[in-house]
């Protein structure tokens, strides 16, 4: 292996030969695997589709290399490819339920309400200390899509309301919007499976 | 957002999940927000709260989240990549041929269209 000697951020992708191509591709793209199998799990909710999706996804990404312009965000591309693929091929036969994201004000009405009368954290938040990761994955897997999509791109992966727009292809106002409501839901249902596995200590200061 | 709101706790209230993740339009929003922060314990306090609670449903999302893609996948994606990458990528082709007919006069026109579709390497090659 001679990775240092392909360790170089200026690439000529128009003298870049076929094995050079290939070999960029590997170094920068494959190391993203891992990332992109967990989320093609939160994507399809089932390990052997989401094999598929993630090759798919890097067949489709290594087919259009080309395009991707050197120095931009590699992993926000892949992540861009991997949920239209999903989205064209993998859910063309699942109902989807219709979701409306509200108005854009949805996010904006910031219910402060519900806690300002508590100091520290919630009886809801130290029920959640004691849940289990199989809850947490099945409360996101039950999640409507849309909300689920936006919350594990931004609280799991890390990526800006402006990345998730242009990944999902939908307005930075939708995203504010289903990240918002996405996180709300999420932290409601964790507190009801907390409750369910009894781990609900009551609320202490 | 919403600059005509005159109460200054409205408009930080208003848009605290945007403080908190970072994506406020601007410096100055930044510059607004910790300016309040200083005069106003009842809205910092509620910041750290509800950043507090997101960062540990971050965490309880990543630490449950974190699945490793089994071997053969890694394996599976190479292969498909050397493949591609060794034959030229013909994704789509399209050929048509026009013939034309002339009897007695009249002419009439044959089109005739042929597909390749995308070929899929379903297959493994012998290394």
């Amino acid at each position: 292996m001679d990775a240092s000697e392909t360790e170089v951020a200026v690439v000529d992708r128009a003298t870049e030969s076929a094995a050079q191509k290939k070999a960029r591709f590997e170094r920068d793209a494959l190391q993203y695997t891992n990332q992109l199998y967990a989320a093609a799990i939160r994507y399809t909710k089932n390990p052997n589709d989401a094999q598929d999706l993630v090759q798919d996804t890097y067949a489709k990404a290594f087919v259009a290399f080309h395009q991707f312009e050197p120095g931009t965000n590699l992993k926000a591309w892949l992540y861009r490819i991997l949920t239209t693929t999903f989205i064209n091929t993998y859910r063309k036969d699942q109902r989807r339920p219709q979701i409306s994201d509200g108005e854009l004000e949805d996010w904006q009405i910031y219910d402060a309400a519900s806690h300002t009368s508590d100091q520290g954290r919630s009886a809801e938040d130290v029920a959640l200390d004691g849940i289990a990761d199989l809850d947490v994955k099945a409360a996101l897997a039950a999640m409507p899509e849309d909300f689920r999509m936006a919350v594990y791109l931004a609280d799991v992966e890390g990526f800006s309301y402006k990345e998730i727009a242009e990944i999902v292809g939908v307005p930075s106002g939708t995203v504010m919007s289903r990240l918002h409501r996405g996180r709300k839901l999420l932290r409601a249902s964790l507190a009801d499976y907390a409750k369910d596995r009894g781990f609900n200590r009551g609320s202490h200061e | 957002m919403n600059k005509t709101e005159s109460n200054p706790c409205d408009q930080v209230l208003q848009t605290l999940v945007l403080y908190i993740d970072q994506e406020l339009p601007s410096e100055q929003d930044y510059q607004f927000f910790l300016h309040h922060f200083q005069e106003c314990l009842t809205c910092k306090e509620l910041m750290v709260y509800e950043r507090d609670a997101l960062q540990f449903m971050k965490n309880l999302l990543r630490n449950s989240c974190n699945e490793q893609a089994p071997q053969d996948l890694h394996e599976r994606i190479r292969q498909e990549i050397a493949i591609l990458a060794g034959q030229p990528q013909v994704e789509f082709f399209s050929q048509t041929t026009i013939t034309e007919f002339t009897f007695d006069g009249t002419t009439s026109i044959q089109v005739t269209q042929e597909f390749t579709q995308e070929i899929r390497h379903d297959f493994t090659e012998g290394q």
